[in-house]
């Protein structure tokens, strides 16, 4: 592309065009995104920028008619995974036992606890805040799941394709960080004292501790 | 038929039925249809994702990003950017 102005440039010019009128788009969608990864404005903008300049160099190879969308997130997961190797600041591929662990013993807990007031009262008081630090507490394999399904609308086979990881995969860590999500919301709750300690839980009563429930068996 | 454990497997996933093997979503739904319990536990899960959604805002992406990403994509930036017109 040395020799400018020559009929030569057309070609690339045209696709840059192209490029530029197709990717532009989803520039919002992908900076909400890599906000929620990087959790940083700053780190945020570089990584949507280095994922345009990559899809432009590769826009060659992305075959008409699939879904640009997916593709542009699938090179932004890319990009925000090796710089992150890179930088080791987060493990891009974690081990989760620990987390996982964790969390079941929040979860075998929360059945010694009982909700003080009804439901409406608990999502009424988790404020904004409490909801993006809940999401942004998560497991970034976990988050970038949710991110896509709730925030982005992407379906499982979509997640599967950007991630690189079998539906399967996209389903239990979509279940996993939804439900890490609940209850780091339910936490925001219990601080703010809409639910009490020490009493068993409505809303998590499990079959084999209470007889009332119908239907309780196959 | 689907139980109270078999149900709690997929309750964070139930939100997606339209994504979800059709004999899992009519056997959760009967299921919820019995059982007061987990009726109410999945519409309280389901509330909250909802929530998720509304209140994580959307930021539309910078000025600046966007300045930034046009300026540098090679058609505009190169040596061929007599084209900007029509």
């Amino acid at each position: 592309m040395s020799n400018s102005r020559s009929s030569q440039p057309e070609v690339d010019q045209r696709s840059g065009w192209d490029f530029e009128a197709a990717t532009m788009p989803f520039v919002d969608s992908l900076y909400n995104t890599a906000y929620r990864m990087t959790r940083n404005a700053q780190d945020a903008e570089d990584l949507v920028q280095e994922t345009y300049l990559k899809a432009y160099r590769h826009y060659d190879k992305f075959q008409e008619g699939n879904n640009l969308k997916a593709w542009l997130f699938k090179i932004m997961k890319n990009t925000f995974i090796n710089n992150y190797r890179k930088q080791q600041k987060v493990p891009p591929q974690s081990d989760f036992a620990d987390v996982e662990g964790a969390l079941e013993n929040r979860v075998r807990g929360d059945a010694t606890e009982r909700i003080k007031n009804p439901e409406e009262e608990i999502l009424e008081s988790i404020v904004d805040e409490q909801v993006q630090e809940a999401l942004d507490s998560l497991p970034p394999d976990y988050r970038m799941a949710v991110v896509l399904a709730d925030l982005e609308n992407f379906s499982y086979k979509e997640i599967a394709e950007i991630l690189d990881v079998p539906v399967g995969t996209v389903m239990s860590r979509l279940y996993r960080g939804r439900k890490q999500l609940e209850e780091a919301m339910l936490e925001y709750a219990r601080e703010r004292g809409y639910i009490r300690s020490g009493e068993p839980a409505k809303m998590r009563s499990r079959s084999d501790d209470s007889g009332d429930g119908d239907e309780k068996s196959a | 038929m689907m139980d109270c454990s078999r149900f709690e497997e997929i309750l964070f996933l139930s939100c997606d039925d339209g994504q979800l093997e059709k004999e899992i979503v009519v056997s959760y739904r009967r299921h919820i249809e019995l059982c007061p319990d987990c009726a109410r536990r999945a519409a309280f899960a389901n509330r909250l994702l909802a929530l998720v959604r509304e209140r994580c805002r959307r930021a539309s992406a910078p000025e600046r990003l966007r300045r930034r990403i046009l300026s540098s994509l090679p058609h505009r930036t190169g040596d061929v950017r007599g084209r900007e017109g029509p």
